[in-house]
């Protein structure tokens, strides 16, 4: 049974989508256990299901067999006083300011409005946004947009930071940068993230533990554990090592997954 | 599969819906001021029967005809001022926004003097048709002109297109869409024209027909004119439709 | 870059029209029971300044009734059809017709209920002005960036939050844009209205002008509608400006 110190819990969930050429089993039996202050990334060939597995960590999908599990207690619809989510589209309100936006949350949870400008305008220096909380998305470069969204989700103060593939849409540069940044929010701030991407480099960098997950249906295929020890030495000689046979296991499936 | 029939299940229950209401409420009002849809069929009977109005072919031939007339030259017109204004680019930028302004206004306020001008006979509602028609031609030819990729024209030039070349096989391919949508308004918006004249003053034509029943209290009668009229209105659209379908599969 | 050379244009263009316009009408060249000069036009606005700005106070105010009740049912009713898959597939026709169809062929039996007066006009003006701003925020709605819906709902919005802080800011551009187009087609309910079947206001001044060929005056009349009409839009489209600074 979940012991007490694991935060979430997968257990043998299911889920199956209707299309027009019949139904598409997208999540086959995963169980998977993240206890607090874990990084755990989810990685695996596209259409694996890693979206849809966050998705039910967020309450914005329901499993069609097994249970989702947040501190004990069944994941019944969006929770945003236990998970906050950052989506690969930044999904910034165009309308607001970088402050309001970082807001958002809280102001859909009735804090008022000093306490939460209050709140958003201390985000502002660890995000590296000082200086732009007047300005307007469309004024604002990919990167500090997804930091925005990543503020917002920040500013509501959850255990659990749910993130599907970020950093997905920036160049290669500005990845790399923002994952060193968000390793530092990250030890800083002591959140338990699940973070999906398709970047061995990002999971490697970033992650206590590596869920790789098979081609469709999508089962959680290896484990890997990785530990506490930051910051990581990309080119020593276990990180190469490491690498190879993540990129052996990721290769097969994504191999899979195109036939 | 089964949404596409819930869908189409409830437009038809809210169509029924509609003419029941009317029918219980054209049954309770005052007969001269609301006439159910049972009642309106005979009158319809009568009317295409030419028993009612026996000038009614006449009436919708004219009617047609000063459509037709406004159309033709509102189209000459617009395609003519548009390609002009769209061609030259600093007769475009000088002129283009007096005739944005000229669209704010809603053309109706011209028509008193239109009537003034051409009198009460099929003049004044084709003058009217066409200026309707002419705004909408004359824009989707400016918008169309706009919306060619000037990479294309570049593209064109440099394999040796002239620019009669480049107009008719660059341009106008790239901009036709835009130019049948615009042409489609346009026949709406004569039509409109036409038959806004017509009831606001006119000797002949539906819209004098409609006139005369309303004047005489013929609510029947004047509802089955109405609909005869919407079946022209509705058929130009119709036809408009399918010519814009025909050159979006041109396009594509 | 502006082009020093348009206004220029513009002005001389306005100032020939005008010239050879009266140079015509004092060479007799145009009967001016029909086609006035400038000059003469210039002058009937004097003698009829007042009555018509008289009508023109009165067309206005029935069209600012109509044009609150059209922005008002138009966003409302859009955005509750727009944001109902079930709701917009089944009134999507329905709109689209209503729309479409030439209001003129309703206007007799509106006349006949509603009779002469404020009430008809006011009517007639909302079922013009109305679908327009319907249509537009139906489709703005139905084309709200999904990414925002998902944030709001993964952030616990509420239906009404959902509404009031993603659907609706998501819209305002296309609810000034539906602003716009309104009223000119709430003025011109208004002035049709008033010339079918008027005993005050514009349209009434205009049609008896022309009945009574008093071609001067209802020139002098037409200009300042139309005046007045660009006047309404180009405010409107200053705001609109003003309201839509976060759009890239």
């Amino acid at each position: 049974m979940t012991a007490p110190s694991q935060l979430i819990a997968i257990e043998g969930v299911t889920k199956r989508y209707a299309t027009s050429s019949g139904p598409i089993e997208a999540l086959h039996d995963v169980s998977l256990a993240v206890g607090a202050g874990e990084f755990c990334t989810l990685i695996g060939p596209s259409g694996c299901g890693k979206s849809t597995l966050l998705g039910m960590l967020g309450g914005l999908t329901a499993p069609d067999g097994g249970r989702v599990l947040v501190e004990g207690a069944a994941v019944t619809g969006p929770d945003p006083r236990r998970v906050a989510t950052v989506f690969q589209d930044p999904g910034l309100f165009p309308w607001r300011t970088t402050l309001e936006n970082v807001e958002f949350g809280l102001e859909l949870q009735r804090v008022p409005k000093a306490r939460r400008r209050q709140a958003a305008t201390e985000l502002l220096g660890p995000l590296g946004l000082r200086g732009f909380a007047d300005k307007y998305p469309r004024e604002l470069s990919g990167g500090m947009k997804q930091r925005v969204a990543i503020g917002r989700a920040l500013a509501i103060d959850t255990k659990i930071l749910l993130m599907d593939e970020p950093f997905g849409a920036l160049d290669e540069q500005t990845r790399v940068l923002m994952g060193e940044w968000l390793l530092d929010i990250w030890r800083r701030t002591r959140k338990t993230v699940i973070f999906v991407t398709h970047s061995l480099h990002e999971a490697l960098f970033l992650s206590t533990r590596i869920a790789v997950m098979t081609a469709r249906p999508g089962r959680i295929k290896t484990l890997l554990e990785l530990g506490h020890r930051y910051p990581r030495a990309m080119e020593s000689a276990e990180m190469v090592a490491l690498r190879a046979r993540l990129w052996g296991e990721i290769r097969e499936e994504s191999l899979r997954a195109m036939q | 599969m089964r949404r596409g029939a819930t869908v189409m299940l409830a437009r038809a229950a809210l169509l029924l819906g509609l003419l029941a209401a009317w029918e219980a409420g054209g049954r309770a009002a005052n007969p001269l001021l609301t006439v159910p849809p049972s009642a309106v069929l005979p009158a319809l009977w009568d009317l295409v029967r030419l028993r009612s109005y026996p000038d009614l072919a006449a009436s919708l031939l004219l009617t047609l005809r000063e459509i037709a007339a406004a159309y033709g030259l509102a189209v000459l017109a617009g395609l003519g001022c548009g390609f002009t204004l769209a061609f030259n680019r600093l007769v475009g930028r000088a002129y283009g926004p007096i005739l944005a302004a000229l669209y704010a206004v809603p053309a109706v306020v011209w028509y008193p003097s239109l009537m003034l001008f051409f009198g009460l006979d099929a003049a004044s509602k084709i003058a009217f048709g066409f200026l309707l028609g002419f705004f909408p031609v004359t824009l989707a030819v400016l918008a169309g002109i706009r919306q060619v990729n000037p990479q294309l024209v570049i593209v064109a030039r440099s394999y040796g297109a002239g620019p009669l070349t480049v107009f008719a096989r660059v341009m106008v391919p790239a901009m036709l869409f835009t130019l049948v949508g615009g042409l489609r308004t346009g026949l709406a918006l004569s039509v409109i024209g036409v038959i806004v004249g017509e009831i606001l003053g006119s000797k002949a034509g539906m819209g004098a027909l409609i006139n005369h029943a309303y004047g005489l209290l013929r609510t029947a009668d004047y509802v089955a004119l109405v609909l005869v009229t919407l079946v022209l209105v509705v058929g130009s659209d119709v036809v408009a439709s399918l010519a814009e379908r025909r050159a979006r599969r041109w396009t594509e | 870059m502006r082009d020093p050379r348009v206004p220029a244009i513009q002005a001389v263009s306005v100032l020939a029209v005008l010239a050879a316009w009266e140079t015509a009408a004092r060479l007799a060249w145009m009967d001016p029971l029909f086609v006035p000069a400038p000059s003469a036009v210039a002058r009937a606005l004097g003698r009829i300044g007042g009555a018509a700005l008289a009508g023109l106070g009165d067309t206005l105010a029935k069209t600012a009734a109509a044009y609150v009740l059209s922005v008002v049912l138009g966003v409302t009713a859009g955005l509750a059809i727009g944001s109902v898959r079930l709701l917009r597939e089944v009134l999507n026709p329905f709109v689209i017709a209503a729309y479409g169809i030439p209001k003129i062929l309703v206007l007799p039996w509106i006349v006949l209920v509603l009779g002469f007066g404020t009430a008809p006009a006011v009517f007639y003006g909302t079922l013009h002005g109305l679908f327009p701003v319907m249509v537009l925020v139906m489709g703005a709605v139905r084309d709200v960036d999904r990414t925002l819906v998902t944030v709001a709902r993964a952030y616990g919005a509420t239906t009404w939050q959902l509404y009031w802080k993603v659907l609706l800011p998501a819209i305002v551009p296309s609810v000034v844009a539906g602003m716009r187009l309104g009223i000119v087609f709430c003025l011109l309910g208004v002035l049709v209205v008033e010339m079918f079947a008027g005993v005050r206001g514009m349209g009434y001044v205009l049609s008896a002008l022309a009945n009574g060929f008093q071609a001067p005056e209802l020139f002098a009349a037409t200009a300042l509608v139309s005046a007045a009409s660009i006047a309404i839009v180009l405010a409107l489209d200053h705001l609109s400006d003003k309201l839509s600074h976060w759009r890239g």
